[in-house]
């Protein structure tokens, strides 16, 4: 019997946060057929605290002898723990929500990165957003989300495209803060400006309330990366404008037989789908070619590594494969809109991004110029 | 929340300023030790030290060590973290605790022991080096290891960029460290592989001197780059005359069994080409000789380059 530790965050928006990565786990395990896995779970709750996610890993690490750990984590607490893993000679997976810039920090052999790339996106939303002949753009965001890279890769990549960034409004994370009136001055400056737009959780579902009650039947052009197409989210969400679109990491609408397994495993619990699930379930097939390579590779870190480097499997969002340089799994993404649903919101899926590892590297090529983030925490868990 | 963990560092000089500044603006260092360093960098340190309330010891000789345990029983720290410290600390120091020392070797353990680690990886054309943080014992870098941490080393690197580099990512391994220290029950830890282990000495002449029938042209270039700039540049000896090859790359070009070590052809007027013994060429483009540091297009107007040898 192998353990598998996983460290199970806690969001005050995404509720079932760490029941999802869990069940996502579980069920990706048992669809494998496999039995001769055990998990082991701790929490670690929003991520933030230093003391309480080193204590969980090292638990797991030492006491329940785990041989890898799942973690859904920044890059900043991945850096943290680093050290553990390096001295035990075990990896760790990181369920990357994928808000930072894959190359923030420095890469190990030791540690993967899987991510639901929501920097990426950005990148490409704002490309879209040309595409589209946009060329002048305002950066939309809250306080808790322009907290994170995927700010500096949707402007950077509007401005690398020929766009021109006219004005940033980042409103506050309390809803009584939370407001899009200053848009109204700003679109009398810019007009036919396009939103470059980075919510998360209830935020989304705040600014569309907002966007609503401001530009009713206006239409103005909203663009949306993948943590705004989260479905369970959109469903309460008021449906405000017919201009939406953006770039999605998955949907229930993808249709293949993987997603469709997928879906029907996780309902079958009587849960339901969604991002969180998603990664949970995706991590049990590199966890589980992980613990393969391990015992083919006597445990030697470094045969591992180059085994993971050129492996791909399909999961519900199709072909996954990683890039070296970074240790960053590469997925698809897709162009993805919003529709009307009895007056609430529902996901478009387009057609699935080309190139997409050639966008991940010149994403990567993004000189920082020093920016960071300073957020501790694992994205979306507030 | 528990108290930060008091931290003394031993240093060697401007190699450990990023972790001093970093530990520092952390809380967490109490001490700062010298070994040997220039006037202008004790000094330095010493005003830094003093300004911000950290406990401030300058260690000039072998001699001066005998005064280190006194000192840091005064200064009672949690840990104490070795960062290019040049002398061996001796067991009555050691015994202030078990595990209470650890060092920062900028290379992997156990294959790279030895005073400059930054030169033998680079001078064995590794890809790969590593920051190990080990247990200290009473020999140089021989203590259990805590872990290797990876770092690649790019094409072309020179031991100054990698020093450098090193450097920077040393600050952030001595901050992973603290955070063991601090939130860790236990540091995991494994001795050290004997059958891999080697202890390279203080380079030499010998080890620093180009022999061109001998080496081929990566071994070479690679040299050269493991020279600069400490050394000023790769030893050799150029129309009868010592000198040091500062810059060169790779010219892939064959020159048809030109004899080793001979200028084939002057490039874009700037730089030479000199036969290997793998019938490759370097193309050399900065030299240090007896009148000065000269690029090759200066050279080439006091001199007549081709055909001149390089033994």
């Amino acid at each position: 019997m192998q353990t598998i530790g996983i460290l199970l965050p806690r969001s005050t928006y995404y509720q079932s946060i760490g029941f999802d990565l869990y069940e996502g786990l579980r069920s990706g395990i048992k669809q494998t057929g496999r039995e001769d896995i055990k998990i082991v779970t701790e929490n670690i709750g929003f991520g933030a605290d230093k003391q309480q996610c080193y204590r969980s890993t090292e638990r797991l690490l030492l006491e329940e002898n785990a041989s890898i750990i799942i973690a859904y984590i920044g890059h900043r607490t991945a850096e943290l723990l680093k050290p553990l893993f390096l001295a035990t000679n075990k990896i760790l997976i990181v369920l990357d929500a994928g808000a930072n810039m894959p190359t923030e920090w420095p890469t190990c052999p030791n540690i993967f990165y899987h991510s639901l790339h929501n920097t990426l996106g950005a990148w490409l939303t704002a490309k879209k957003a040309i595409n589209d002949g946009y060329t002048n753009g305002g950066m939309v965001t809250g306080y808790y989300d322009a907290g994170y890279l995927h700010t500096y890769s949707i402007s950077k990549s509007f401005e690398n495209a020929g766009g021109k960034i006219c004005f940033n409004h980042a409103t506050g994370y309390k809803e009584s803060d939370f407001t899009m009136k200053p848009l109204k001055e700003h679109l009398k400056k810019h007009s036919n400006s396009a939103l470059l737009s980075l919510f998360s959780g209830d935020f989304v579902q705040w600014y569309f309330n907002e966007i609503k009650e401001e530009f009713y039947e206006k239409n103005i052009p909203i663009y949306l990366t993948p943590f705004s197409f989260e479905e369970t989210m959109l469903e309460n969400a008021v449906y405000p404008s017919n201009a939406i679109s953006g770039i999605a990491s998955w949907s229930k609408k993808i249709e293949t037989n993987q997603n469709r397994l997928f879906i029907e495993s996780i309902e079958a619990t009587g849960k339901t789908p969604n991002l969180f699930s998603l990664l949970g379930w995706e991590s049990a097939i590199i966890t589980l070619k992980v613990l393969d390579s391990a015992a083919e590779n006597k445990n030697k870190i470094a045969q591992i590594a180059t085994e993971l480097h050129s492996f791909e499997f399909e999961g519900p969002r199709g072909k996954i494969s990683f890039d070296a340089k970074t240790n960053n799994s590469i997925s698809p993404l897709y162009e993805a809109s919003i529709i009307e649903n009895k007056g609430m919101c529902e996901v478009k899926i387009g057609p699935e991004i080309k190139n997409i590892k050639k966008e991940f590297e010149e994403m990567c090529q993004l000189p920082l110029e020093n920016n960071i983030s300073a957020w501790y925490n694992s994205y979306t868990c507030i | 929340m528990e108290e930060k963990k008091k931290i003394l560092v031993l240093c060697g000089g401007k190699f450990a300023f990023q972790s001093l500044q970093l530990l520092a603006y952390e809380k967490n260092l109490c001490g700062v030790g010298i070994g040997k360093g220039s006037e202008m960098i004790i000094d330095a340190l010493e005003r830094e030290s003093e300004d911000n309330g950290i406990a401030f010891k300058s260690f000039p000789n072998k001699k001066s060590i005998s005064e280190m345990r006194e000192w840091i029983d005064t200064v009672q720290p949690d840990y104490i973290f070795s960062i290019s410290f040049p002398f061996l600390i001796p067991s009555e120091v050691l015994n202030y605790g078990q595990e209470k020392f650890i060092n920062f070797h900028p290379g992997p353990l156990p294959q790279y022991r030895g005073v400059m680690p930054i030169f033998e990886v680079l001078k064995n054309q590794e890809t790969e080096t590593a920051i190990s943080a080990h247990f200290m014992n009473s020999k140089f870098d021989e203590g259990n290891i805590i872990f290797n941490d990876p770092i690649t080393i790019d094409d072309g690197e020179t031991y100054g960029k990698l020093a450098i580099k090193l450097s920077n990512r040393m600050a952030q391994v001595a901050l992973n460290v603290v955070n063991m220290v601090q939130f860790g029950s236990k540091i995991p830890n494994f001795p050290q592989d004997e059958s891999k282990a080697y202890y390279y000495e203080k380079p030499q002449l010998m080890d620093t001197y180009i022999n061109w029938k001998r080496m081929d042209s990566d071994e070479i270039i690679s040299l050269i780059n493991a020279c600069n700039p400490w050394n000023s540049g790769a030893d050799t000896t150029f129309m009868g005359e010592q000198a040091k090859i500062i810059v060169a790359t790779i010219f892939d070009k064959p020159h048809n069994n030109t004899p080793t070590g001979t200028v084939t052809e002057i490039i874009n007027e700037s730089k030479i080409a000199v036969a290997c013994s793998d019938n490759k060429q370097i193309a050399i483009e900065i030299l240090s000789t007896e009148e000065g540091i000269m690029t090759i297009k200066q050279l080439n107007q006091q001199k007549n380059l081709i055909g001149q040898i390089f033994n």
